[in-house]
């Protein structure tokens, strides 16, 4: 933490302006919202809501721009953190927030190994395999949602 | 179905915002008596976000940490970096952290060499 803190990158977001910070806020917040806002219709849709609807039809959408959220979110949030990274040592929030995007992410590369997954832009789904992508759904819900929610506490501490 | 999701989502939502945050964001983390320090300047102002901040070391050796308002706001009460030199005595006004353990003032006032700082001027 002292030396993201001390990094170039730490010194740029205190050095360069008093509106850096809080335009670097609305950036991780754009990518926040994208992120979630993509992970949550894909989560649900999985979880059986719309089922009437091609899993396909809505992964292609949301696959792709939760990625970019991601990519957004996490590049923005580096610059947050680095803007006073030692005085978030002993936040507790932030030891929920990482683990759970950490686990966010194994269960992506978890998901994307599933054969059901792979082929479900090609083939109808099996109830079981149905079954099994309901619980990555699951589980990724959870994830993103502590995430969130442990993100916007760390504030508060 | 839907309908009841809907409900359900606002509901959550609800509960959640009425949960007490012990806050650093607004005023709620910080006692209600007004408070006031002199000491001398241990750190220079900060506008490195989220808010701005400075460091002072009271009479009795005790490190201070001061947050100001955000940066744009306190730049505009005219507290820039580098304006008060480290080392000089000031006198800060404001509300301590409701935590007595914890030597932080969330800060309405600096008042240094005649001038007086109000980086909070609609608060008392």
């Amino acid at each position: 933490m002292a030396w993201l803190q001390a990094s170039a990158l730490g010194h740029a977001m205190r050095e360069s302006g008093v509106w850096t910070y809080g335009v670097v806020n609305l950036v991780h917040i754009l990518g926040v919202s994208t992120l979630f806002g993509s992970v949550l219709v894909l989560d649900l849709r999985l979880l059986g809501l719309w089922h009437n609807v091609a899993l396909a039809a809505i992964s292609r959408p949301t696959v792709p721009a939760a990625k970019t959220g991601f990519v957004i979110a996490a590049s923005s949030g580096i610059c947050l953190l680095a803007t006073k990274a030692t005085e978030y040592v002993g936040n507790p929030f932030l030891y929920i927030k990482f683990p759970a995007i950490g686990l966010g992410l194994l269960n992506v590369a978890a998901l994307h190994s599933f054969s059901a997954w792979k082929e479900h832009r090609v083939r109808e789904l099996s109830v079981p395999e149905q079954a099994r992508l309901a619980m990555f759904g699951g589980i990724s819900l959870v994830c993103w949602l502590t995430a969130l929610s442990a993100g916007r506490m760390i504030g508060y501490w | 179905m839907h309908a009841k999701l809907s409900l359900g989502i606002g509901i959550l939502t609800l509960s959640l915002a009425a949960i007490p945050v012990q806050a650093h964001h607004g005023w709620a983390g910080n006692q209600d008596e007004e408070f006031e320090l002199t000491g001398t300047v241990q750190h220079g102002v900060s506008l490195a976000g989220p808010h701005a901040t400075m460091k002072l070391r009271a009479a009795d050796g005790k490190v201070w940490d001061l947050t100001l308002a955000p940066p744009a706001r306190t730049q505009a009460s005219g507290l820039k970096e580098g304006i008060i030199p480290v080392g000089a005595t000031v006198t800060i006004h404001g509300h301590r952290n409701r935590d007595a353990n914890r030597l932080e003032v969330k800060t309405e006032r600096v008042t240094w060499n005649g001038r007086t700082f109000d980086v909070y001027p609609d608060r008392k």
